[in-house]
């Protein structure tokens, strides 16, 4: 969209985010990006890259939004008014019984339809060319977190997820608007049930603390007067759009962050956009979010002179993100700790082999502390270091097992009711995560060379040497049962993604 | 089974471990001689159990004030009728669905702290729970919780088992400079599985497996009612300044204390029934680990889903009876073991909520809230002053607190875990006369 009126070159970049010099990039440089702003990828797809130079790698791996799509949404996407309307005229005009048992048969599709929807989402970034669409998607669900085990309806989810996909890269202002619009956003922070004699505060809260501002940067007042300035905005149950009734809103007049007026929802937005703090804000959150760390006094102010630069549109924004020097340091390389879509969509991809199955990608994220559609609070997931605790620890360790050989040991998941009745006796064992091919990963040739293998699991999987004393160890190991048949080969590999150093990138 | 035997061969096999293995071995064979003998130390000395109702509790309706005209206009449609709460006294009383709390209150085992909350309250859950968790002012960020400072200055040794979280997050309350105290959600987990040796099956609960079959990918199992804005608030990440090390610190403690978890948890438990619900299942566990002996001084557990804003009286309804009753059978368990004596719960949520009801039929952000405190060795009752109610004595339309939250603190680290509260607390803060 705005990325090709406003090229970047036009513009030159913020001292702070200068660009990585052409005679830096390397193999290295291809595969950090790939990992940051997508999902990481094979030797071969870190090759072509790193052939591209620094311009072209970010021009090739952003631009790929015209590419046909292969994996369509769920055909329950699609809502049907008519079968909608008929759906809520049969629940009124029904018996309380009988609208118990609709209500529990709509429950169990939507659970259903749930993990087709996450399932939907986890193939786009494990397969889709256009994973930085997916990476920059999932920034966005983080950022306006929203859960569906308050919203429930998984369409609403998916609609909300498909804004990101398709607005992630636009305008700041657009993108408040629509999320404030955006039914799912309306139904879990309350705001469908706002009142103009009692607003609820819940949705302007959240605006201005996580969306747009942070804590401390707004008073109470505010936070009073925005609930009072966003009545009137609800959602249309029927057709699950929002709907602004202006004789439902409160038009009195209103002081928020220095503005007086009569302010509605969209002036609201316009107030809560332009304020000085909301670029620093939000920039902030997206270098923290690809880097890892939190930028730096003077990488901040050029983030938000970048941001000013190019109008406010994350997509040309981004792009000098991925071209600066900065990105590449010593501080941000490799060191952030992999969420765990991201180490299982990665572990996939680099062991060139299918996500496990739907309910089983489910168990292991949910294990493993993050759900998507689901995140534990609207604050989103805190990340960094916040993933790991021995717990979730040793989870890493058994997904690593899991991808490796197939075999899982998380207990089943879902509600095995049936008719009302649990069914008893499920398996505890998942079975059909399926192992990778051994044989293409550490080919026979290598099995008897350790050092060798132990370079080619360094070489695709971490990206650079193993610490000192993990590699010390894996080398022993591989020493010690040369050559390798496949049950040690693949106990090779998986100690591989035991390390600390796999768990970041 | 040679537990020591495993181990050994488990750190010699794995990087994992080898790389530290290679570095510090002496440390390692000594922690984990500790952690065998440890079973047998942790007979004695006090535990604190921390339950934090996340989400924002209303504390109007948990401690009912059914006298006050001012809550009963403030509440019109979510007030309690007089008639329907558990009455403790003329003024005030539990909720109906509180039958666990009124029960161990009768006999003799919970106090009530009024209004317990901090100076400048501020309405952020996310901002309040980090002021909960770390014990600082309003006006100071801090990063480090008050029990990883309690670990840091009072508790010795390289014991990774000190304290134990249930649950997937790590409670920022735990973050120190020694990064102490370990997560676990279910302890047939807490494990590294070996592969391809055909040991990989699990002995499966079977009521752990009724608890999963009915929490489908639920964060806890729990029906997401209103309240369902906050499932679960672990607290802000601390920035670690080497993720490669923390991460080989945490693997070392995974490995040390799998073993040990696993072993005390598959014995069976003494302690009778307890309801299937998530927070009923924490308590559980906790009831079987104390009973296990670990040397684990504080449990941590979390209850979700009290953000109530709207459509509040089934949620929260629901969501006391699951605290009630939870904590009720976990007493039972306690007692039956002969260690009620030697634990002490305190609840607390990141505030209390706003005094009048909104339009939504729920509450918005509030600040001060009764804290309670179960456990053998206390004076029951209610104490510290009851809130004022009268419009003009609140603060932004909340309840204004009467305890600082950092004196029950101080009272629970002079008084009940036995150490100075000025180095933990960073202040002096006056310990208030709760236990015996």
């Amino acid at each position: 969209m705005a990325a090709s009126k406003n090229s970047s070159e036009m513009k030159q970049a913020p001292a702070a985010l200068k660009p990585l010099p052409a005679h830096a990039w390397n193999r290295g440089a291809a595969a950090h990006l790939l990992n940051r702003a997508a999902f990481g990828g094979t030797p071969g797809e870190i090759d072509s890259l790193a052939a591209l130079g620094p311009e072209g790698a970010v021009r090739s791996l952003m631009g790929r939004r015209n590419l046909p799509d292969t994996l369509p949404a769920p055909a329950w996407t699609q809502l049907d008014l008519a079968t909608r309307a008929e759906t809520l005229r049969a629940m009124r005009d029904t018996t309380e019984s009988e609208r118990q048992k609709l209500q529990r048969e709509r429950q169990r599709e939507q659970r259903q339809q749930g993990v087709e929807l996450v399932s939907w989402w986890l193939r786009r970034m494990h397969q889709s060319p256009d994973a930085f669409r997916e990476k920059l998607a999932l920034f966005w669900h983080g950022h306006f977190a929203t859960s569906s085990e308050k919203v429930r309806e998984p369409l609403l989810m998916w609609r909300q997820n498909q804004l990101f996909r398709e607005h992630g890269d636009g305008e700041w202002l657009n993108l408040l608007d629509r999320i404030t619009r955006d039914p799912a956003m309306l139904i879990y922070l309350d705001q469908a049930q706002s009142k103009m004699t009692q607003p609820n505060e819940n949705y302007a809260r959240e605006l201005l603390e996580l969306f747009a501002l942070g804590e401390g940067h707004y008073t109470e007042t505010d936070v009073t007067e925005s609930a009072r300035a966003l009545t009137g905005l609800t959602l249309d149950r029927l057709t699950y759009e929002a709907r602004y009734n202006p004789r439902k809103h409160d038009a009195g007049r209103k002081t928020i962050l220095g503005h007086e007026g009569p302010i509605d929802p969209w002036q609201l937005l316009q107030i809560v956009a332009a304020h000085c703090r909301s670029a620093a804000f939000i920039t902030a959150k997206l270098w923290t979010f690809y880097a890892g760390v939190e930028p730096t006094p003077a990488v901040a102010a050029g983030l938000v002179e970048a941001f000013e630069q190019h109008d406010r549109a994350f997509g040309p924004f981004l792009e000098v993100l991925f071209r600066s020097e900065a990105f590449y340091s010593p501080d941000v390389v490799q060191r952030q700790i992999k969420s765990p879509v991201q180490l299982l969509v990665q572990a996939c991809r680099q062991l060139e082999r299918d996500l496990p199955p739907p309910t089983v990608s489910l168990q292991v994220l949910k294990a493993l502390g993050q759900i998507p559609f689901a995140p534990p609070n609207v604050k989103g997931w805190d990340g960094g270091t916040a993933w790991i605790n021995t717990n979730t620890l040793l989870h890493r360790h058994n997904l690593a097992l899991m991808l490796v050989t197939g075999e899982n040991s998380l207990p089943a998941l879902g509600r095995g009711r049936k008719g009302g009745q649990r069914r008893r006796g499920t398996p505890a064992l998942t079975a059909g995560a399926g192992g990778c091919d051994l044989a293409a990963l550490l080919p026979p040739s290598l099995r008897s060379k350790p050092e060798e293998c132990v370079a080619a699991i360094e070489q695709r999987f971490i990206g650079r040497s193993i610490h000192v004393q993990d590699r010390k160890a894996l080398l022993e190991f591989a020493e010690a049962h040369t050559p390798l048949d496949d049950t040690e080969a693949a106990t090779l590999l998986r100690l591989a993604l035991c390390t600390p150093d796999y768990q970041l990138c | 089974m040679n537990t020591v035997h495993t181990r050994r061969q488990f750190l010699k096999q794995s990087v994992l471990g080898g790389s530290l293995a290679a570095t510090v071995p002496a440390f390692i064979a000594s922690t984990f001689e500790r952690l065998q003998a440890g079973q047998d130390r942790g007979k004695e000395g006090p535990i604190l159990v921390v339950l934090q109702l996340a989400g924002g509790n209303d504390g109007l309706n948990t401690l009912v004030p059914h006298g006050n005209d001012h809550y009963r206009k403030a509440r019109p449609t979510l007030g309690i009728p007089s008639p329907a709460v558990l009455r403790l006294d003329d003024q005030f009383g539990f909720h109906p669905a509180l039958k666990g709390f009124k029960s161990l209150y009768d006999e003799g085992h919970l106090a009530a702290v009024h209004a317990v909350g901090y100076p400048n309250p501020n309405r952020s859950h996310f901002r309040s729970a980090e002021i909960w968790a770390t014990g600082s002012s309003s006006d100071r960020v801090e990063r480090h919780g008050w029990i990883g400072r309690y670990f840091d200055n009072a508790c010795a040794g390289e014991d990774p088992t000190v304290g134990i979280a249930i649950g997937r997050q790590q409670p920022q309350a735990f973050a120190g400079t020694a990064s102490k105290g370990i997560s676990m959600e279910r302890p047939e987990n807490y494990r590294f599985v070996e592969g391809s040796t055909g040991r990989n099956r699990m002995d499966e609960d079977e009521k752990h497996t009724y608890r999963e079959m009915a929490g489908s990918m639920d964060a806890d199992g729990d029906e997401a009612g209103s309240g369902g804005t906050i499932g679960a608030l672990a607290g802000g990440g601390v920035v670690h300044p080497d993720p490669r090390a923390f991460l080989e610190r945490t693997a070392l403690d995974a490995q040390l204390s799998s073993d040990l978890i696993r072993r005390v948890t598959t014995r069976p438990s003494a302690g009778g029934s307890y309801p299937t619900t998530a927070i009923g299942q924490s308590l559980r566990l906790i009831g079987q680990l104390i009973g296990g002996g670990l040397p684990t001084r504080i449990y941590y557990a979390s209850q979700g889903g009290y953000d109530t804003h709207t459509r509040q009286k089934d949620t929260h309804e629901r969501l006391l009876r699951e605290l009630g009753d939870a904590t009720h059978a976990f007493v039972k368990d306690l007692k039956a073991q002969g260690a009620l004596d030697r634990v002490l719960i305190m609840t607390f949520s990141e505030f209390g909520r706003r005094v009048s009801e909104n339009a939504s039929a729920g509450t918005d952000h509030g600040a001060a809230a009764p804290l309670f405190l179960v456990g053998g060795r206390l004076k029951p009752g209610l104490h510290g002053t009851a809130p004022d109610l009268a419009p003009e004595r609140r603060v932004r339309g909340d309840v204004r607190h009467s305890t600082d939250f950092r004196q029950v603190y101080a009272t629970v680290l002079e008084r009940w875990l036995g150490t100075p509260s000025k180095p933990v607390l960073g202040g002096t803060f006056t310990p208030l006369p709760l236990l015996v």
